[in-house]
């Protein structure tokens, strides 16, 4: 890559070529169904993580779901749903986890070791909290982060660029 | 104790947090970091640690089931090396503060030292010999952060990698040492090792020869001396404190702490003190070559290394208690006279000696305090350098007539080069130019207060361990029950009588008066002398060497198209499931009744299989694919795994995703090449893999026993509250694995993010891509095919 060598534009033909990350953009039906779907898997995601403890679900599969949805709404509309680089959950929810394994471990406890315990309100009745939901979370965190920079990379490679060994 | 440690680290957090809004008074706050290592001075004044009272003890537990805990012991060694520490490293913060422009970057240059500073503090204070070699990479590691501070440029990349390689070496031949120590000794604490055990095991001789690869490499021993020069990259107040207190002496300590162990055996002292006097010689005529004054001084290091190396080599009382006494001596000095070079760096725009000349007019404060330190590097009385010098010479008359010789003229290259140094001091005043001829600084004046304080308190030190010698051995019998010289009968004296050490004395002061009066012939003479085997280029070929198989090895095996590659990959699944069923036929005898219901999702999976293998279309293939991954989430649903299957399902979704977003880039499906003996052989390779795959699973599935769900269907909810026993796995029982897998999706994302935008930066062939039907695509396809 020397500095010398400018790299050589892509031939446009016209407006026709699509733009990288306009895939299927302006597609009315996409885009109505989406903003229900959307919703729906969010709210879908964010249930799977909160009752991962007890039924089936959990902080990938969540995040995976998330992923999905977030996906769907960026092939969609064109743009992304957060206002931030998913790149940066990443490290948030490194951090996160690994503070929840730290902190039994500086109270004298073994790393990583969970707590719970029950929480009696008169509008929720008996409800049970658990530390394990915040390593949980750190492990969603992580895979929508992971899951968005992958999908969002590979989104914005414009199409007509091709790398050695492809032919 | 911990605190000591841990202090510093948790400050350069809080420095690091704080160095925008704060800029150079961060520097503060990093000397407020070097506080608690301070406070260690207060046990150390006590009279316990000197009579060998018991040393106090400090263990928090990390892995205790492994013996590995953070043990810190102070006994008077290690806390006067501790003191010493921190008294440097608060200096060299406080100095910095003075010394750093405004542009620098703060938000890293202190973090690093504080961090470099507790994990040398970790160092000294370990007793758990683990918890030592983790301290010690952390050294190498931090010390690599600091020398290439200024990472732009080339020298200091140079230097950091440089220092890193070779103090990293040495770092595993420690682990080697530490792991042998504490398998023959029977203990992971260096107190609690059985010697008797150590001295009459086999691993004695190897874990005496790892230790000392360690300590020479670390300390920049002959062999190894090579980094530390280049070291000089880092900025100055780094290069005060790693040269006197820290890094440098990590191998010194090393050799004092362990000397205790492997000293009764003649290969310790048979190796080191050669060695060391080795070091000490060489260190001394490169030092007087050079014209660079940092560069003079780290030579200079190298050689007042090799001098202490051989003194705790000769492993008997005397020779550890001269050592000691010459270890304050040599941080006092060689901090001050690191501060004072960075002082004229600042001042006056260069460190090069023949552009300097008769400064002591312009900063004649600097001078005093110059002419101190020194004088002290030299050995000359009344100075604190002149006694630990005396203690040498005597200790060298007992090891023999060759010893005596080697350090009598290395003494006398070390006055040389002292004299070459205070020279700049004197004669008339020329302000130096850069090689055009203009002045480099248009006013020269005297330092501030924050540069000339730290050096000023050094020299005094120095001044003071040489008129009141009972101070220096106040000190350094603290150490007396550590090292096991505590019922060493010499004293410090400035004035010992005429003694065969004070002839030696005179005839180095002989000797060096010779060399400085032809300094112009011996300058010629080292010019023109050229070593062939000059350890740089040692590891500049070894290096060199490294590359060029690592390239091979990476061609040989990573270069192979991607298709060769999965070749290879099949070949090994079909290896192993083979080699499972020969050693354990077993596998073929009867298996448990397959219940009909599962017979659908078979024939589901074997579909979407053979429907991949028929498909002319990449996307068919790739929703084909997907019927495999969709009939095992109905396979897991039905083995009652709805955790499993759930995952698998948004798998496969986000994999179908993912697929289309790369086809966009991929050429036409059908222009792949499809070769006939290739296809055959193909074939047999997956047929193989996947027989192997399945066998492996079935003995797997056998002779797995007992099994472990169980347990954890028992214990899910009554440790880890949750009545999913999977997620209870994942975020309780198993969480370690599991926070190691998210950091490895992690690193993965990060990976693919970088590489697919560094094929965005022109690698375009859009040409081809628009043209498809161009010519040399065509050949390209011939070609491959």
């Amino acid at each position: 890559m020397s500095p010398k060598r400018t790299p050589k534009k892509a031939v446009k033909t016209a407006s026709a070529q699509p733009r990288p990350g306009d895939l299927l953009i302006n597609d009315p039906i996409l885009k109505t169904i989406s903003r229900a779907a959307f919703a729906l898997v969010m709210l879908f995601a964010l249930l799977l993580l909160w009752r991962g403890h007890n039924a089936p679900g959990g902080g990938f599969i969540a995040g995976l779901m998330t992923v999905c949805a977030l996906i769907l709404h960026r092939i969609a509309n064109g743009d992304s749903a957060l206002r931030v680089d998913p790149v940066k959950f990443i490290p948030w929810g490194l951090a996160l986890s690994f503070t929840t394994g730290l902190v039994p471990y500086l109270l004298g406890r073994p790393f990583l070791k969970s707590d719970y315990g029950y929480l009696t309100t008169a509008l929720t009745g008996e409800f049970e909290w658990a530390t394990a939901l915040l390593f949980d979370l750190g492990v969603f965190l992580v895979v929508v982060g992971a899951g968005l920079a992958l999908a969002y990379a590979l989104i914005e490679v414009d199409p007509t660029e091709l790398v050695e060994g492809d032919s | 104790m911990t605190l000591a440690v841990l202090f510093p680290l948790i400050m350069a957090a809080v420095c690091a947090l704080l160095a925008r809004q704060l800029g150079r008074r961060t520097g503060y706050l990093a000397a407020l970091g070097f506080l608690p290592a301070l406070l260690l001075a207060v046990p150390l004044a006590g009279n316990s640690v000197e009579v060998g009272g018991t040393p106090f003890n400090q263990v928090t537990g990390w892995v205790p089931e492994l013996g590995l805990n953070f043990a810190f012991r102070g006994d008077g060694f290690s806390l006067l090396f501790a003191v010493l520490i921190g008294v440097i490293g608060a200096l060299a913060s406080l100095y910095s503060v003075a010394y750093l422009s405004e542009r620098e970057r703060f938000g890293r240059f202190y973090p690093y030292l504080l961090l470099f500073g507790g994990s040398m503090l970790g160092l000294v204070l370990s007793d758990n010999m683990i918890a030592l070699f983790a301290f010690w990479e952390m050294t190498s590691v931090t010390s690599f952060l600091l020398i290439g501070l200024w990472h732009t440029r080339s020298e200091a990349r140079d230097g950091a990698i440089k220092a890193f390689l070779v103090s990293a070496l040495g770092g595993l031949g420690l682990l080697a040492a530490v792991a042998l120590l504490s398998v023959a000794g029977g203990s992971t604490t260096l107190s609690g090792l059985d010697l008797e055990a150590v001295r009459a095991s086999p691993m004695f001789i190897p874990a005496l020869l790892l230790t000392l690869l360690a300590a020479f490499t670390k300390s920049a021993q002959l062999p190894f001396h090579l980094w530390l020069p280049t070291a000089m990259e880092a900025p100055t107040p780094v290069s005060a404190f790693l040269h006197s207190a820290t890094m440098v002496k990590a191998g010194v300590v090393l050799v004092a702490k362990f000397g205790l162990i492997f000293g009764t055996s003649a290969l310790w002292g048979g190796i080191i003190v050669p060695l060391g006097l080795a070091t000490m010689f060489w260190g001394s005529w490169r030092a007087l070559k050079q014209t660079d004054l940092k560069a003079l001084l780290a030579f200079s290091t190298v050689s007042q290394l090799g001098l202490l190396m051989a003194l705790y080599g000769l492993a008997d009382a005397e020779g550890r208690f001269a050592a000691t006494t010459h270890l304050l001596n040599h941080a006092a000095f060689k901090a001050a006279l690191f501060f004072v070079v960075g002082i004229i760096d600042h001042e006056t725009g260069t460190r090069e000696t023949f552009r300097l000349s008769g400064l002591r007019r312009k900063l004649p404060l600097t001078f005093a305090v110059a002419l101190l330190a020194t004088l002290s590097m030299a050995g000359l009385p009344p100075l604190g350098g002149f006694i630990s010098k005396e203690l040498f010479y005597e200790a060298m008359i007992h090891a023999g007539p060759g010893f005596i010789a080697v350090s009598v003229i290395g003494s006398a290259f070390t006055l040389a080069y002292c004299a070459r140094l205070i020279g700049i001091f004197f004669g008339d005043f020329r302000a130096p130019e850069d090689d055009t001829g203009q002045p480099l600084k248009p006013h020269i004046h005297e330092a501030g207060l924050g540069l000339l304080l730290p050096p000023a308190l050094l020299a005094g030190a120095a001044l003071l361990f040489g008129i009141l010698p009972s101070s220096a051995e106040w000190l350094t019998r603290r150490a007396g029950a550590a090292l096991n010289f505590a019922g060493y009968e010499g004293h410090l004296y400035l004035w010992h009588g005429v003694t065969p050490a004070l002839l030696l004395t005179l005839l180095t002061w002989g000797l060096a008066a010779l060399l400085v009066w032809q300094a112009a012939r011996v300058y010629f003479l080292q010019v023109h002398v050229e070593f062939p085997l000059s350890s740089n280029r040692i590891y500049r070929g070894l290096l060199r060497g490294l590359e060029t198989l690592a390239s091979r090895v990476i061609a040989g095996t990573q270069g192979l198209a991607l298709p060769d590659q999965l070749r290879i990959t099949l070949a090994a699944a079909g290896l192993m499931g083979g080699y499972a069923v020969w050693r354990a036929p077993q596998v073929f005898q009867p298996l448990e009744a397959v219940p009909l219901s599962t017979l659908p999702i078979a024939v589901l999976l074997v579909a979407g299989a053979l429907g991949v293998l028929l498909s002319r279309n990449r996307l068919t293939a790739v929703v084909l694919t997907g019927l495999t991954g969709f009939g095992s989430a109905v396979a897991f649903l039905a083995m009652r795994a709805p955790d499993l299957a759930l995952t698998q399902l948004l798998i496969e979704a986000v994999t179908v995703i993912l697929f289309l977003l790369v086809f966009r880039s991929l050429p036409g499906f059908r222009s792949l090449p499809r070769g006939r003996v290739r296809g055959v052989i193909d074939v047999v390779l997956a047929g193989s893999a996947g027989i192997g795959a399945t066998l492996l699973v079935l003995a797997s599935i056998r002779f797995l026993s007992p099994p472990i769900s169980p347990y954890y269907l028992e214990n899910a909810y009554k440790e880890g509250g949750g009545k999913n026993v999977v997620n209870v796995i994942l975020v309780d029982f198993r969480g370690w694995d599991t926070l190691g897998e998210i950091m490895v999706v992690a690193m993965v994302a990060l990976a693919v993010g970088s590489l697919v935008r560094l094929g965005r930066r022109g690698q375009a062939r859009s040409e081809k891509d628009t043209a498809p039907a161009s010519q040399d695509l065509l050949d390209l396809q011939k070609r491959q095919s």
